[in-house]
């Protein structure tokens, strides 16, 4: 059985479908190329401006939440004033991881749209799962959008201090660790941090990574009731 | 010239050359120090700063305190102390400590615009009791006053009382405790018919939430914080809730933190009073026995000088005391306007934490524990914000018992066991006896051994009511002990100093450090502090804590407790007493108040034998008798028997602290509660005996806004405080090293897209100016303190830059404490 | 010759004690040190915020019960009920690979005096005790003495004049 479309859809359709009568072959050609770059670059500039901090905050969940935490940090305020703002670290600089992390990005606005972290006690409750997310991206792109602009080439380790010059020179510059192994909220208050442990460690190496315990902050405290050892033997 | 800034430059190398020089250079020794050299004397004291009243063992050598730590045997601490507690052993050894009296003179006579010259004890209280007479003859007993502090000993202030009510015959007596918890104090007293909390400190091993209602524990009582976190972190059902009018340290452990706008605590704790009452949880057995309802007044004023025009707008300023019989109903339906939506909308906390926290309180299941300093009993409803949180509750029944425990904290090491107990305010007398009531006068009179009717029955002047007096000319003669009000007061440019400065008046200070208040006084008294003198200490839990004497005090440096005494002698009843009564008992002429008010066969009683001889005691060296323990004595008779029982003297010096009523030497912990406390008796489950009825009493009362508000030019709140590191205006803190590096200026902490509103940034030096004056600081964005928008945080402890100049002097009405929290500032550039 | 004049002046606070105890001689000011000699109704100028101390040189304590100082920035650091940060590098199961000095064995026992397996629960909160820091010089000698230099020197009897 053939399905009958109406008119109303047809009739465009033949229009542009059939070969131009009354264009020429270069106006078409050029006009298609102009219009090819007008919408390029529209479609460039609406992408750019979903990379800016401005677009970024204009949801209260960025603004009150992750941003808020951002003014306190070195990467908000700092000696030389050189500051980051939101995609300089969470959107890739590479066209093809761009186009991707804003595909995933539309995840996010179902998230807006249907007020998933849409007060602080949400937000705090994901807050593990979200970190998550941006330590799996860095970990794996090796912490591309740290060495935007923290190139260990660069760093003279003579004026760092001495703890950190050491932790550099042992995983940093040996490739044994990358950046957000360590440095983990620099920029914003830090989720539940059960089971993660500090990324110069063995254990973040994955030789150690026996944390059984599920109770929070078990893993610097004596337990003294509900489970642990401390407990059983009473 | 030489501008401020170049002296700035200079003192500090010039500082930095004399510590520099003070550094003796190592020279070989033997690294193992043993046998004899290596022994030190370690006794038992409390600390120095807070009302937790944690225990230290202090180790002397060679008459000099050389190391301190926390005392594993005191129950408040067990071992631990915060950083200041483990600096104890340097705050005596400032060196600018004061060493002799000194005294303003010009050509060798007392002059109040001379210069400090030093004199001698005789030639400086022979000056004071010329001023002090000459006052009392020209004006009377109204024109002298004396204004003290919860840093006294107890018997400090036990003698300071003495003094100035039956030797002067006035009750121009206050503590800068009026400054601290008067509000607390006042609506225990309203509540209860008894002072202080019903529970302990052992409810921190018992209960299931706790609630920060305006106290930043983390900062402010480390050590009560170390027993928080201990038992939320150790135990994963029990919840912390924390409600302030800025972000701060004590957020770190919150679950629930809330950040409300100032002065709107009052709609949230209705709120919770109309949740409790609105779900049915009311405890209604616990509420038709043990509770009596009565209506507030409304429209009671700001305490601000009578002329103000807040005050003659106020209907009720006047009688702001005043409330009229009601019944649970009517409490019902005052609290009904009360919802979840007003309450989030007022004070701009999200509805789900408010019925979070509400449901704290509501859960029969959950012991819960109020906490509370400052953000309530200074505020200008404060007496209002602690009826609301006993209301609470008082509904719920949750009182009394382990856990269940409403408790005010306090800020200085004896708010509690020498402001309250003793009763060094205007309006009170020892173990909660008031002023005004005939019958305690009469009591008090014969304890003290005096002629009847020797004692005033006027309520004396309270510390911003003698500030005015001062100024207005009223209030000549002036005492101020271990107390820094010249940096604590509010509106102190317009205020305080100037009442110190009036010519009419005779300042005299009695401190270990010249502070701002020294300064700016006619006669400066060296004191001896801390274990320079023994003492004794009543912490929040009504723990009575002892110390001896362990080193002598430098120069001519002598203790409150012997400035006090010795000036008695200067006087005879005939100068001070009225005519009729010595006429009447003819007994008491010709002596010296010393020999009435000291030498009166109970404050001597005790012979020098009885003092323990490991440890001086120079007061009792000078006296001839055991003084210490004849005035705690004497005190101590007052509350036995009445619910206020306190051991017997000796017995303090061997224990780490009893909690009153000590009753057959067992102190008591849960009060009101029969099982827990020796006055109630078998069958009476709950009885709250300070009430001759036995019930506790629910006030209803409204939401009313702070005195100022931020308005167009003056648009942000200002909010004082104190930080970890400092205590007591710092007068001590700020000469020990490590403190003063870690905290060394005030800083105003403000919000940063405040700052970058007014072109502003991290270390901008501005101004913070309002309608009464102005300090000049740097601006925080990112400390430990974080203010929301529209509000800032200036700590008060830096006296290079005074923070109450700016601050205002609005009172709560009914206590008379100062509101140091809400007031409206500007910031700009300086 | 100003400069003279400047350090004298300036050297006053310090000098307070000494003119103290010089008995009877000139004026003695008492101008509380904190603050430049500016009448109480005047506010002096602020001088900046202090930087903090981050030579990671360890400090002498006073005595052995003194909590040590930090000598290291602790900016962004967090302590929450999340995390304790102090504890990834000074914690005894990291110090090996941190080098950082390890948290006492005091911290161990809890308020009934019970050595636990880890960090007490009570102790969790650092900087209650252990402070960071600043370049600030104290304007007010302190003339404490340790018990090393007490040993050492000939009694006073803790004459302090």
């Amino acid at each position: 059985m053939k399905l009958k479309l109406p008119e109303y859809i047809l009739s465009p359709w033949r229009t542009i479908s059939s070969p131009s009568r009354y264009l020429s072959l270069g106006f078409l050609t050029l006009g298609g190329f102009a219009a090819g770059v007008m919408f390029w670059g529209g479609f460039n500039t609406a992408l750019e401006a979903t990379n800016t901090e401005a677009f970024c905050i204009s949801c209260h969940e960025m603004e009150s939440n992750v941003y808020e935490e951002l003014k306190q940090t070195i990467h908000f305020t700092n000696r030389s004033g050189v500051r980051a703002t939101c995609p300089d670290c969470h959107v890739p600089h590479e066209w093809t991881d761009k186009i991707a992390r804003k595909m995933q990005a539309s995840k996010e606005v179902w998230g807006k749209i249907f007020g998933t972290i849409n007060t602080r006690d949400k937000f705090v409750a994901m807050r593990r799962e979200l970190a998550e997310h941006e330590w799996a991206r860095l970990k794996a792109n090796n912490s591309l959008e740290c060495r935007n602009c923290h190139s260990p080439e660069s760093m003279d380790i003579t004026k760092q201090g001495a703890r950190a010059a050491r932790a550099h020179e042992e995983f940093l510059f040996t490739g044994q660790r990358t950046c957000i192994d360590c440095h983990k909220g620099i920029a914003h208050q830090l989720p539940n941090m059960e089971g993660v442990p500090p990324g110069w460690s063995d254990a973040a190496s994955g030789k150690d990574a026996a944390h059984s315990s599920k109770a929070s902050l078990a893993h610097w405290l004596a337990e003294t009731e509900d489970s642990g050892p401390a407990a059983q033997a009473r | 010239m030489l501008d401020r800034r170049d002296f700035i430059k200079a003192q500090a190398v010039a500082t930095a050359a004399a510590a520099g020089g003070i550094s003796v250079p190592a020279f070989a020794q033997s690294s193992m120090v043993a046998g004899e050299d290596a022994q030190l004397k370690w006794s038992k004291a409390p600390c120095r700063f807070c009302g937790t009243g944690c225990g230290v063992m202090v180790a002397t050598k060679d008459n000099r305190v050389v190391a301190t730590h926390g005392d594993m045997q005191a129950e408040v601490n067990r071992g631990l102390n915060c950083v200041k507690g483990y600096f104890l052993s340097k705050i005596m050894y400032g060196q600018d400590r004061l060493t002799q009296p000194l005294m303003r003179m010009r050509d060798g006579k007392y002059h109040k615009e001379g210069e400090f010259y030093p004199v001698s004890w005789d030639q400086a209280f022979d000056e004071m009791a010329r001023q002090w007479k000459r006052i009392l003859k020209e004006k009377g007993p109204d024109a002298v006053g004396m204004f003290g502090s919860g840093q006294w000993t107890i018997w400090e202030g036990y003698a300071a009382s003495k003094l100035m009510r039956a030797g002067f015959r006035t009750n121009n007596l206050d503590p800068n405790a009026r400054h601290c918890m008067a509000s607390a104090a006042v609506s225990f007293i309203r509540t209860f018919g008894m002072d202080e909390p019903m529970g302990c400190y052992d409810d921190f091993e018992h209960a299931d939430a706790f609630v920060l209602w305006g106290s930043n524990m983390a900062e402010m009582h480390p050590i009560l914080w170390t027993r928080v976190t201990d038992r939320r972190l150790a135990h994963k059902h029990v919840k912390v809730a924390v409600l302030s009018t800025f972000e701060h340290r004590s957020y770190e452990l919150a679950d629930i933190p809330m950040t409300f706008h100032p002065g709107t605590d009052l709609v949230i704790l209705n709120f919770i009073a109309n949740h409790i009452i609105q779900t049915g949880r009311v405890n209604r057995e616990f509420v038709e026995k043990h509770c009596n309802f009565r209506m507030g007044q409304k429209d009671i004023g700001y305490g601000l000088r009578p002329e103000h025009v807040l005050e003659v707008r106020a209907a009720n300023a006047k009688e702001a005391a005043a409330s009229t019989p009601s019944s649970f109903e009517e409490f019902a339906r005052f609290v009904s306007d009360y919802t979840v939506e007003k309450a989030s909308e007022v004070s701009g906390v999200p509805k789900e934490r408010l019925l979070a926290l509400a449901e704290l309180y509501a859960d029969p299941k959950t012991k819960v524990m109020s906490l509370w300093t400052m953000g309530f009993n200074q505020h200008v409803r404060g007496v209002w914000a602690n009826h609301m949180v006993y209301n609470i509750h008082l509904l719920t029944g949750k009182i009394s018992e382990p856990g269940n425990s409403p408790f005010s904290l306090t800020g200085q090491p004896s708010a509690c066991g020498t402001a309250r107990e003793v009763g060094t305010f205007a309006h009170r007398l020892p173990a909660d006896m008031q002023v005004a009531n005939p019958e305690h006068r009469k009591y008090v009179e014969k304890g003290w051994k005096l002629p009847p009717g020797l004692l005033p029955s006027k309520i004396g002047y309270h510390a911003v009511l003698m500030d005015r007096m001062l100024k207005d000319g009223k209030l000549n003669a002036f005492w101020i002990m271990v107390n820094n009000n010249l940096q604590a007061a509010p509106n102190s440019d317009n205020e305080t100093y100037q009442g110190y400065r009036n010519p009419n008046n005779f300042i005299v200070v009695s401190d270990a450090y010249p502070t701002v208040t020294a300064s700016a006084a006619d006669l400066i008294l060296p004191a001896a502090m801390w274990v320079e003198k023994e003492g004794a200490y009543g912490n929040a839990e009504r723990r009575t804590h002892f110390w001896h004497q362990l080193v002598t005090a430098p120069g001519e440096a002598r203790s409150d407790l012997w400035q006090l005494m010795e000036f008695s002698k200067r006087f005879t009843t005939d100068e001070v007493w009225p005519k009729e009564t010595l006429d009447a008992n003819p007994d008491y002429r010709g002596k010296t108040l010393f020999d009435v008010l000291f030498k009166n066969g109970n404050v001597d009683r005790y012979p020098l034998s009885e003092i323990n001889p490991d440890y001086e005691n120079r007061e009792a060296k000078a006296f001839g008798f055991y003084v210490q323990k004849g005035l705690f004595e004497e005190y101590a008779e007052f509350g036995r028997g009445h619910g206020h029982d306190l051991a017997p003297f000796d017995t303090y010096h061997q224990v780490r602290g009893l909690r009153w009523p000590v009753v057959e030497g067992k102190e008591t912990l849960w009060r009101y509660r029969e099982g827990l406390d020796p006055y109630v008796k078998a069958g009476e489950g709950v009885k709250f005996y300070g009430n001759p009825d036995g019930k506790a009493v629910l006030f209803a009362f409204p939401y009313e806004p702070p005195a100022e508000s931020p308005d167009k030019e003056f648009d942000l709140w200002l909010v004082t405080g104190r930080v970890l590191e400092h205590w007591h205006s710092g007068s001590m803190t700020m000469r020990v090293p490590e403190l003063y590096k870690a905290m060394p200026m005030a800083l105003c902490f403000m919000h940063p897209d405040d700052a970058k509103a007014r072109g502003l940034r991290r270390g901008s030096e501005v101004k913070v100016v309002s309608r009464r004056g102005e300090m000049i600081t740097r601006v925080e964005t990112r400390g430990r303190n974080k203010p929301p928008r529209g509000v800032v945080f200036v700590p008060w402890f830096d006296s290079a830059r005074l923070i109450n100049k700016v601050t205002l002097d609005a009172t709560d009405p009914i206590s008379k404490q100062t509101d140091f929290k809400k007031c409206a500032v500007k910031i700009v550039a300086a | 010759m100003r400069s003279y004049m400047l350090v004298a002046l300036a050297a006053l606070p310090c000098l307070v004690p000494a003119l103290l105890s010089a008995q009877g001689t000139g004026p003695a000011r008492v101008d509380s040190p904190f603050r430049p000699p500016v009448q109480f109704t005047d506010e002096a100028p602020a001088p900046q915020i202090p930087a903090d101390v981050t030579n990671d040189r360890r400090v002498a304590r006073n005595y052995p019960d003194q909590p040590p100082v930090i000598p290291h920035n602790i900016r962004d650091y967090q302590v929450s009920l999340n995390n304790n940060q102090c504890l990834t590098c000074h914690s005894r199961k990291y110090v090996e690979g941190s080098q950082a000095p390890m948290i006492s064995i005091t911290h161990y026992i809890d308020r009934d005096g019970q050595t636990l397996g880890a960090v007490a629960p009570r102790r969790y909160f650092c900087t209650q005790c252990h402070v960071p820091q600043t370049t600030a010089q104290p304007l007010v000698p302190n003339t404490f003495q340790d018990v090393d230099s007490l040993i050492t020197r000939p009694s006073d009897g803790g004459d302090r004049k």
